[in-house]
């Protein structure tokens, strides 16, 4: 155990966990990386590349190496960062990316051929010969490529969304973070304080430093008591902000029971969309290391993390509790790191400090003017080689931390193209002037990494932010504080030979950004695509500045010239689960269910998706061995007595106005305004190119109100299109549109015995054909008062009718009408029927309205008035359109036993088949039972003056043809009498 | 995105449906010796300009009222939004 | 009167409820409901004595209530009178303005919490994307839903309504269930 003393960890809650099947234990507020290494193991892991041995590099969601397979089973979830990880009763990790035990992974082998992995290695090598990618080289990479494995199996837990409106914003908790919060919540503003940790006060916690005299986390819990008092501010841990949007919107995901063992019956993760009026960005400083050689070693951290581990969790980076710590730094920060460590009572060999003539801050000794030029220590750090003046001396160390400066978290300022610029005084990127709007940014994350700076920068960051919003916010008393003193020298790597690694996940090391350069992959872009550099899951946090720096150097280049990458959303990585949101399976996409759904339900019906709408697609009886067997006997039923049908997803717009007729006459293509009272017209819509794109019926009730009948699948746009003409093309009409598809309950009632069915329903209504005749409406009542809609239409070719009730009797006027048709032959019918009732009667439906063709196609060019304008009018004469000689016809299959499918084209007998010689398509197909043969409707070329000609309906995707006869598209009674009697 | 509704404040642009150039609030008159080149360019000539654009958006999940919306394409700021029928109007009576 | 037996939206025989900690959501079977829209150049009436509300307003007057759904546009509330004709009771009220009846059109599921407007707030972040301080006790907004269009309506401090298309019935109570069985486990 190298446990020290102090530090934010509960050692009254022991928590027991395994790493790779070894038990171990720490306490709670420990996380796994800082347990295990209080635990004394300092391998955590294998490179993504080489295989070479890894341990914790950072203390924070920067962790390039120390990833793990968190939980068991279907939970298991890969790439967890072992730094932010908390740690829970009976937490298991396992390490990634190795073959056989951890310590002796097969796949090391990969570092001794490391001369052949440099960068655009895969790029040039595997290029060659070309037909061995697919089968040897794509599946050799995939296995041996990739770090943690997914459990392939599907995902437990749940998870949640939610939206959340505020003034301001503050990302981040630290000093910077606490003092904005604070400052705005005394202001009254609504505020938002979020921080990916589970605890607040950010760096305060890493450090020694005091606030007014006090360690800083006293100060940390007065100001957290007093924002979780204030009803206007919400604190939010374990969040993360990891992307901003446009006008004020941050995406962010709360871990919500991440922490523990398993969720329950709660989530385990939500996703927060936040819109902020204003924000203050105080997500911190990630520090950065110096490449050197063999600079990868397990015990070789970053110098911050080292102190933060002391600090915060009592750990200590060293195997053993008497092993030698050693600090490498280019400035004072790192001195900082070995005074905390000598107060934890630390075995310190030293600081190595790159300036001539440092000195030590406390008792320890310095090398100045000099680096670290090796290591030794496969796995784990044994000891380092210190070069001073050209002589080299080797040391015994257990653990190296390394101090490079800090570069401020400018990723979120970025977000939107905001390009970072370079602060020579403080050798690092900060937040450019174009950052997305409304975002301040603060505290480290705007170079203000002193305490008292990053206090007095949050506060006025606040101020500043609610003034823009007209909120008044008052400097609020800020403890006393020091700044620590910040002063370092620019040296960004210590040269050599042997390999430096500059990003740890992707084994990317300063010979590889060198080849890069000769290769002239010199822009930073083609310099992360080409070495891979700033990839995967930690995006380069540790690595990108100081590989920039590398380049600049190799380019002769300052560093602002050679650029800086843009980084994009998420800032780290966000579960693809979260992102699904709440509802998955059938709950993820809502549907709309018809007023006689649960009826039809028990009825054993057959759903079908149309759109969001569960439509009945037919009824199966006992007996009944196919689909098809069931929906021939529904059209018999029709055809032979009566029929009851659900066509309430028909939509249903009510058109009121004293212009409602002149409003509907521009809207179809036909006349409306024409039309009388208690009729319906059935008419058609055309896009304003002249193409059809709707039809239904339109029923005049009063002399100022319409309703308008769309079809299920455009019911929406039909009304949009419709708000569209009356409020931007003729706002002067008085017309009024209402959406009432949903209060009417529709059903239809076809067949020869349709009005003997009514008429035992209706309240003394006259049914007969001269009182109420084809095409009549009128208001009534049935089964006693109830109050109706009946509309003499037929979609079946039929005598039929619609009847419309108040929703909520839908079923049980349905099942009124079974009960008093049963002598009848009342039937309930599904989609297929109604499908092939319609082709039979030759009516148009969405295939033959597919947006492509015209009411002439539809043998409806008639009914395109010429005397009046209406949308499309105009186009639909220009010379393309009017010269259309494709007709709508019927089409008789002649092979008995073999159907012409819907997308098949046309062609003479004998023809070739191309397109020149191509006559037309099958629109819609299926078998009739009336004329017991298959039967299609098709647009064909000239097709009215080709009845009874033979052609040949191919379906080259299959291979099949069919012969086919033309006749006329109503196979059902051609002259209408059906209709009329 | 956040679209400023002049009668509700910012909404959420998932509310709207979005449907493009204005222009089409200016449909040629039907009676027009040239009517129809005149609205061949209206359907077919829409512009879709990288920078400040006028945009027709309709409050779907809202109040139904259509919006002329200046928004600059690229940099996604919106420089205003009007109901679409006192535009219409406007228009319509000059 | 008929002797046809109505259902609810959901189905049912009788309106469902159910309850989650402080929430309890309750489906209200009986609200009448029936849209009232100005003519051109018509003045607002004011039926049953209300004064219609202005952009995003509710009022509740005795036993009629009223919302604003868009310029010159609102519904009107007639409690416990679903089986009514509320569209022709709305029109003799307004008899120069467009009435639509919209009783049967819309499912109302009324939300009470126990415990004051937290709970109630906690359950709209979850749901829709509206400020919820631009959502007090008189206010009304119309926005998505987990994919569907509804209003909400906030009645009082602890009291509002959610309103969905009658055939969204199902999968509205599977949203609002779901979201407060989830706040419920969560406290």
């Amino acid at each position: 155990m190298t446990r020290l003393s102090g530090g934010l960890i509960d050692r009254n809650r022991p928590l027991k966990f395994t790493f790779n099947g070894t038990a171990y234990s720490g306490f709670a507020g420990d996380t796994l990386a800082s347990a295990l290494l209080a635990n004394g193991v300092q391998l955590m892991g294998r490179s993504f590349k080489y295989h070479r041995p890894r341990g914790v590099f950072s203390a924070g969601s920067e962790e390039p190496n120390a990833l793990v397979e968190l939980r068991e089973g279907a939970r298991q979830e890969p790439n967890t960062r072992a730094t932010v990880a908390e740690l829970y009763d009976g937490l298991s990790a396992r390490s990634q990316n190795h073959v056989g035990p951890l310590h002796r992974d097969l796949l090391a082998v990969n570092d001794l051929f490391s001369p052949f992995f440099a960068a655009g290695f895969y790029y040039k090598t595997f290029m060659w010969p070309r037909a061995f990618w697919e089968k040897l080289y794509e599946p050799l990479i995939r296995n041996a490529a990739g770090l943690g494995r997914l459990s392939m199996l599907p995902d437990p837990d749940s998870y949640d969304k939610g939206f959340l409106h505020c003034d301001l914003l503050v990302i981040g908790a630290g000093p910077a973070g606490l003092a904005a919060a604070l400052t705005a919540g005394r202001a009254g503003a609504r505020v938002i304080l979020g921080d990916e940790d589970f605890h607040l006060g950010g760096r305060l916690l890493m450090e020694s430093d005091l606030l007014d005299g006090a360690p800083a986390e006293a100060w940390v819990a007065t100001v957290k008591a007093e924002l979780e008092s204030l009803p206007n501010v919400r604190i939010m841990t374990r969040t993360t902000v990891f992307g901003v949007y446009d006008h004020g919107i941050f995406g962010a995901v709360e871990r919500v029971s991440d922490h523990l063992p398993e969720p329950g019956s709660t989530v385990r993760q939500t996703l927060w969309r936040i819109t902020a009026k204003r924000s203050v960005l105080a997500a911190g400083a990630t520090e950065r290391h110096i490449p050197f050689a063999d600079n990868d070693r397990p015990g070789i951290m970053l110098a911050g993390a080292m102190r933060a581990y002391a600090n915060r969790w009592a750990a200590s980076p060293v195997r053993q509790g008497n092993d030698a710590i050693a600090i490498f730094t280019n400035g004072d920060d790192g001195h900082r790191t070995a005074r905390d460590l000598l107060a934890k009572g630390a075995n310190l060999l030293g600081v190595i400090d790159t300036r001539k003539g440092a000195a030590a801050q406390g008792d320890y000794k310095v090398f100045d003017g000099a680096m670290v030029t090796g290591t030794k220590g496969r796995l784990g750090l044994r000891a380092i080689e210190i070069t001073r003046d050209g002589q080299s001396s080797w040391h015994d160390a257990g653990a190296l931390g390394v101090a490079g400066g800090w570069n401020p978290n400018v990723h979120l300022s970025s977000h939107h193209r905001g390009r970072p610029v370079w602060d020579e005084a403080r050798l690092a990127f900060v937040p450019g002037q174009n950052g997305p709007a409304g975002m301040i940014p603060a505290g480290a994350a705007a170079g203000q990494g002193g305490t008292a700076q990053a206090l007095a920068s949050g506060a006025a960051g606040a101020i500043a932010a609610l003034a823009e919003i007209g909120i008044t916010a008052h400097p609020i008393a800020l403890p006393t504080a020091k700044d620590a003193s910040a002063d370092q020298e620019a040296f960004w790597h210590v040269p050599g030979k042997r390999r430096a690694w500059v990003d740890f996940q992707n084994d990317v090391t300063v010979k590889d950004i060198k080849l890069a350069h000769q290769e002239n992959m010199r822009p930073v872009e083609h310099l992360k695509r080409w070495t891979t550099l700033g990839m995967a899951t930690d995006q380069g946090k540790t690595a990108n500045v100081s590989a920039l720096a590398v380049m600049a150097e190799l380019t002769g280049k300052s560093l602002p010239e050679t650029g800086t990458t843009i980084f994009r959303p998420p800032y780290t990585g966000v579960s693809l689960g979260v992102l699904g949101g709440g509802d998955t399976g059938k709950g993820f996409r809502p549907e709309r269910l018809t007023p006689t759904h649960h009826w039809a339900k028990a009825r054993g019906a057959e759903f079908v998706e149309v759109g969001p709408w569960m439509r009945a697609q037919y009824f199966p009886q006992a007996g009944e061995r196919t689909w098809r067997e069931t929906v021939d006997r529904e059209v018999l039923a029709v055809r032979a007595g009566v029929g009851l049908c659900d066509v309430t997803t028909l939509g249903k717009i009510d058109v009121q106005g004293a212009d409602a007729g002149e409003f509907l006459n521009r809207i179809y293509a036909n006349m409306m305004g024409t039309l009388k009272v208690g009729m319906v017209r059935y008419g058609l819509m055309l896009r304003e190119d002249g193409h059809l794109y709707d039809d239904g019926t339109c029923a005049r009730l009063a002399e100022d109100h319409y309703v308008v009948t769309t079809t299920t699948a455009n019911a929406g746009a039909v009304y949009r299109n419709m708000e569209f003409a009356h409020q931007c093309l003729w706002p002067d009409l008085d017309v009024q549109l209402i959406s009432t598809t949903d209060a009417w309950a529709q059903i239809a009632v076809a067949g020869p015995k349709s009005r003997e069915l009514l008429s035992r329903i209706v309240d003394g209504f006259d049914l007969s054909n001269e009182a109420f005749p084809f095409m009549a409406c009128a208001n009534l009542t049935v089964c006693g008062g109830l109050r109706a809609r009946l509309f003499r239409i037929s979609f079946s070719g039929e005598l039929a009718y619609e009847i419309a009730v108040p929703a909520r009797y839908g079923a049980a006027l349905m099942e009124r009408l079974m009960t008093r048709g049963q002598d009848l032959g009342a039937t309930p019918y599904g989609t297929e029927a109604l499908g092939v009732l319609r082709i039979e009667k030759g009516h148009a439906a969405g295939a033959e309205l597919n947006g492509q063709t015209t009411a002439q196609m539809l043998g409806l060019g008639r009914m395109v008035s010429q005397k009046k304008d209406s949308i499309g009018a105009i186009m639909s004469r220009r010379e393309g359109l009017a010269q259309e000689k494709r007709r709508l016809v019927g089409l008789k299959s002649l092979a008995p036993q073999t159907m012409a499918v819907s997308g098949a084209h046309l062609f003479e007998q004998g023809a070739t088949r191309s397109m020149e010689t191509d006559q037309g398509w099958v629109t819609s197909a299926c078998y009739s039972p009336h004329l017991q043969g298959y039967i299609a409707l098709a647009y064909l070329e000239n097709g009215d003056a080709r009845m009874g000609e033979t052609l040949v309906a191919a379906n080259p995707l299959e291979g099949t043809e069919v012969p086919v006869e033309v006749v006329s598209a109503h196979f059902i009674d051609p002259e209408g009498g059906r209709l009329r009697d | 995105m956040l679209i400023p509704h002049p009668l509700l404040g910012p909404r959420n642009a998932q509310e709207f449906t979005y449907l493009g150039d204005a222009q089409l609030l200016r449909r040629p008159d039907p009676q027009a010796p040239d009517a129809e080149a005149a609205f061949c360019d209206y359907v077919f000539q829409r512009s879709n300009p990288a920078g400040v654009h006028q945009e027709l958006w309709f409050h779907e999940q809202g109040d139904r009222s259509w919006l002329v919306v200046t928004r600059n394409t690229v940099t996604h700021e919106i420089l205003g939004a009007e109901l679409a029928c006192d535009v219409a109007k406007r228009e319509g009576a000059q | 009167m008929t002797d046809l037996s109505p259902i609810t939206a959901l189905g049912d025989a009788a309106p469902r409820q159910t309850s989650f900690g402080a929430l309890t959501i309750q489906e209200n079977a009986g609200l009448g409901l029936a849209s009232l829209y100005l003519r051109k150049g018509q003045t607002a009436p004011a039926p049953f004595g209300m004064r219609l509300p202005e952009v995003s307003g509710a009022v509740q007057a005795g036993d009629y209530g009223a919302f604003w759904t868009g310029p010159g546009q609102w519904m009107i509330e007639l409690p416990n009178r679903a089986e009514a004709d509320v569209a022709a009771l709305v029109l003799a009220e307004a008899t120069e303005a467009s009435v639509s009846e919209q009783t049967h059109g819309f499912v109302a599921f009324e939300i009470t919490s126990k415990a004051g407007a937290d709970p109630l707030e906690a359950l709209l972040s979850k749901l829709i994307d509206i400020d919820t301080a631009a959502l007090g006790p008189g206010r009304v907004v119309r926005t998505g839903l987990e994919h569907m269009t509804v209003f909400v309506i906030r009645r009082a401090e602890d009291r509002l309504a959610v309103l969905g298309m009658r055939s969204f019935a199902g999968a509205l109570w599977h949203a609002l269930e779901t979201t407060c069985q989830r706040l419920e486990s969560k406290t």
